[in-house]
C-alpha cells in the first residue's frame, strides 16, 4: 500500500471529467503515433482503381500483395535482408559482447584508449567511410556480395553496442567471476560461463536492436550493393521514383517490410525495456 | 611479451579492432587521400590537387548557405522535438492507468518502422493530389498545399517524420531512467503537498539529467548524419533547398561522379561533428560527476 497518493492532473476538475479528458488525450496520442502505419495498411488493401481515394470506397483486396510477391526481385530482396540482418546480429554480438566486457572489467590506459577510439568513431558520419568503402569493396572483389555488405554492417555496430554492453556489464557485480576464478576457472571460463549468462537479458535486447537496425538500414545498402544483392529498403526507395504512381504496390511492399520487424519487436519488447536501463 | 591479463584484454577486443581497422579506419584514410586528388571517373591518373576540393566545398554557396544551416537547424529541432515529446510520454507511461501496456506498445510502433518506409508513408499522406492531408483540408474548405515542393513545408515534414521516428527511442530510455529513480523523495514531496509542476521541475528533472544528456548526445550525433528520410521524402529538393550534409556528399560523389569533392565534403562534416561530439562528451562527463 502506498502511504500517499500521487497528485492528479488538473486537480480542480471533478473526477469523471478528468478521466474523460485523460482518455481522450491518450487516444489522440496513440492515434498520432499509429496513424501513418494504419493508413499504409489501408492503402495496401485497396484495389488499383481505388488507391487514389483511400478514404472513399469500400472494396478491399489482397491483390497488391500477390502482385508484389510474384516479383522475383522483391522476393529476393526480402530474403537477402532477412539473411543479412540475422548474420549481422550474430556476428555483431560475438564481437561487441567481448569488447564491452573488456571496457567494463578493466581500467588503465588500454581500456581508456579503446574507449576513446570507440567514441570518436561513433561520431564519424556514416557517409565519410561508406563513400570510400565503395571503392575498397570493389578493389577487394566483394562489392555487391553478401560479404561486402555483411562485414560493414557488423563494423558499424561495434562502437554503439560496445558502449551499451559496457553499461550492462557495469551493472553486473564482478564478484561471481572472481569466485569462479578462485575455484580454478580461467579468465575465459569466467567470462563465458559466468559473465555472459548473467548478461543474457541485455544481450537479447541488443540482438533485437541489431536485427531491427540492419533490417531498416538504407545508406550502406544503397552504396554497397548493385543488382546482385538487392536489399528491401533500397528496392522500396527505387519504387518511389520508378513506380511513383502505383501506390497500392508500394504500400503492400512497405507493409510486408514492416511485418518481420513487428514480430521481432513484439517478441523482444520486454527484453529491450528490461535491458535498456542505462 | 605481454602478461596473461594483457593477452586476455587484447583477445577480447581483437576481432572488433580488426573489423574497425578494415572497414572504418582504412576507408577513412582512402577517403582522405581521395579528397586531395582529382578522383573523378574520367581522370584515371588521379592527380594531386591539394586543398582545392576543400576550398571548392567551403566556398560553395549551396554548402555554406543551405546545407550547413539546414543540417544544424535539423539537428537542433529534431533532438529538441523528440526530447520534449519523448519525456512527456515517458512521464505519462510512468503513472499506472488502465491499458498502460497497450498504450506503451502503440507508442513504440515507430521504433520498428524503417526510416525509408516512414518516408514513403509520409510522402503518400502528404501527396499533393491524392494525399489524405489535402483531402481533409479540402473537405473542411481550406486549400490543399503542394507540401513537398515548397522549401519550408518540405523541411517541416522531414523534421516531423524524424521526430515521429525517434520519439519512442527517447521514451524508452527515459522511462527506464524514471523507473530506476528512488521513491523516497517523491513520497516526501507528496506528503508536503508539492504541486506536480514543482515535483517535475525540482525532483524529476535534476535526477533524470544524466540519462537525458546521454540520450541527447547519442541522438544529436545521429541527427547530424541523417540521410535516408531526406533522400526518400524530397531527394534534397525542391531544388537543393532541403539538402543535408550527408546528401551533399552523396550527390557529389555518386551523381556528379566526383569522389574527391564528395570525400572532402564528408571529411569537413566529419570534423565538424567530431568537435561537437567531443564537446558534448566533456559536458556529459561534467554533469555525470557533478
Amino acid at each position: 500500500m502506498p502511504i500517499v497518493t500521487r497528485p492528479h492532473f488538473l486537480p480542480g476538475l471533478p473526477q469523471w471529467s478528468r478521466k474523460t479528458l485523460f482518455a481522450l488525450a491518450l487516444f489522440g496520442i496513440c492515434f498520432a503515433f499509429a496513424f501513418p502505419v494504419l493508413w499504409l495498411i489501408l492503402t495496401s488493401l485497396r484495389p488499383e482503381s481505388g488507391v487514389y481515394y483511400v478514404h472513399r470506397g469500400t472494396e478491399f483486396t489482397l491483390g497488391s500483395f500477390a502482385e508484389v510477391l510474384s516479383d522475383d526481385r522483391i522476393v529476393s530482396a526480402f530474403l537477402n535482408s532477412a539473411l543479412i540482418s540475422t548474420l549481422a546480429t550474430v556476428f555483431s554480438l560475438l564481437v561487441t559482447v567481448s569488447s564491452g566486457y573488456m571496457l567494463s572489467r578493466f581500467t588503465g590506459p588500454a581500456s581508456r584508449i579503446w574507449f576513446g577510439t570507440i567514441y570518436v568513431f561513433r561520431c564519424v558520419p556514416y557517409i565519410s567511410w561508406v563513400l570510400p568503402l565503395y571503392f575498397v569493396t570493389q578493389s577487394w572483389g566483394i562489392y555487391d556480395t553478401y560479404t561486402g555488405l555483411l562485414l560493414p554492417h557488423v563494423a558499424v555496430h561495434i562502437c554503439f553496442f560496445s558502449w551499451l554492453m559496457k553499461g550492462f556489464f557495469d551493472g553486473i557485480d564482478p564478484s561471481m567471476e572472481y569466485a569462479a576464478m578462485i575455484d580454478g576457472c580461467t579468465r575465459w571460463g569466467a567470462f563465458i560461463r559466468v559473465a555472459v549468462p548473467s548478461a543474457l537479458p541485455a544481450i537479447s535486447a541488443l540482438a533485437v536492436l541489431c536485427w531491427l537496425f540492419t533490417w531498416n538500414e538504407f545508406l550502406f545498402a544503397l552504396i554497397l550493393t548493385g543488382n546482385r544483392v538487392p536489399m528491401i529498403t533500397v528496392v522500396m526507395a527505387q519504387f518511389v521514383t520508378e513506380m511513383g504512381l502505383r501506390w497500392n504496390l508500394m504500400a503492400a511492399t512497405a507493409v510486408m517490410a514492416l511485418v518481420p520487424a513487428f514480430l521481432i519487436a513484439l517478441f523482444g519488447q520486454k527484453y529491450v525495456i528490461r535491458g535498456l536501463r542505462i | 611479451m605481454f602478461g596473461e591479463q594483457q593477452r586476455f584484454m587484447l583477445f577480447l577486443i581483437a576481432p572488433a579492432a580488426l573489423l574497425m581497422l578494415l572497414f572504418q579506419v582504412l576507408p577513412i584514410v582512402i577517403g582522405a587521400n581521395a579528397s586531395f586528388r582529382n578522383w573523378a571517373l574520367y581522370n584515371p591518373k588521379k592527380t594531386w590537387v591539394g586543398l582545392d576540393h576543400y576550398y571548392a566545398v567551403l566556398s560553395d554557396p549551396a554548402f555554406l548557405y543551405t546545407v550547413l544551416p539546414n543540417t544544424f537547424l535539423f539537428m537542433v529541432l529534431s533532438v529538441a522535438g523528440a526530447l520534449v515529446a519523448g519525456l512527456s510520454l515517458a512521464l505519462l507511461l510512468n503513472r499506472p492507468f488502465r491499458g498502460q501496456k497497450l498504450v506503451q506498445t502503440i507508442l513504440l510502433v515507430p521504433l520498428m518502422v524503417a526510416p525509408v518506409v516512414a518516408a514513403i508513408m509520409i510522402r503518400w499522406i502528404f501527396n499533393d493530389q491524392f494525399g489524405i492531408v489535402n483531402a481533409v483540408l479540402e473537405a473542411i474548405g481550406l486549400e490543399g498545399q503542394p507540401w513537398l515542393v515548397q522549401r519550408w513545408s518540405a523541411f517541416g515534414i522531414i523534421l516531423l517524420t524524424d521526430i515521429w521516428l525517434w520519439t519512442p527511442w527517447f521514451t524508452l530510455l527515459l522511462l527506464a531512467g524514471l523507473q530506476s529513480l528512488p521513491k523516497e523523495p517523491f513520497e516526501a514531496a507528496a506528503i508536503d503537498g508539492t504541486t506536480t509542476w514543482r515535483v517535475f521541475r525540482f525532483l524529476t528533472l535534476p535526477m533524470l539529467r544524466p540519462v537525458i544528456v546521454v540520450c541527447v548526445v547519442i541522438r544529436a550525433i545521429d541527427a547530424f548524419r541523417t540521410f535516408d528520410i531526406v533522400w526518400t521524402l524530397t531527394g534534397g529538393g525542391p531544388g537543393r533547398s532541403t539538402e543535408l550534409f550527408s546528401l551533399y556528399a552523396y550527390v557529389h560523389a555518386f551523381l556528379n561522379l566526383d569522389l574527391g569533392r564528395g570525400s572532402a565534403a564528408a571529411i569537413i562534416g566529419g570534423l565538424i561533428i567530431l568537435v561537437i561530439g567531443v564537446a558534448l562528451y566533456r559536458l556529459v562527463d561534467r554533469i555525470a560527476k557533478a
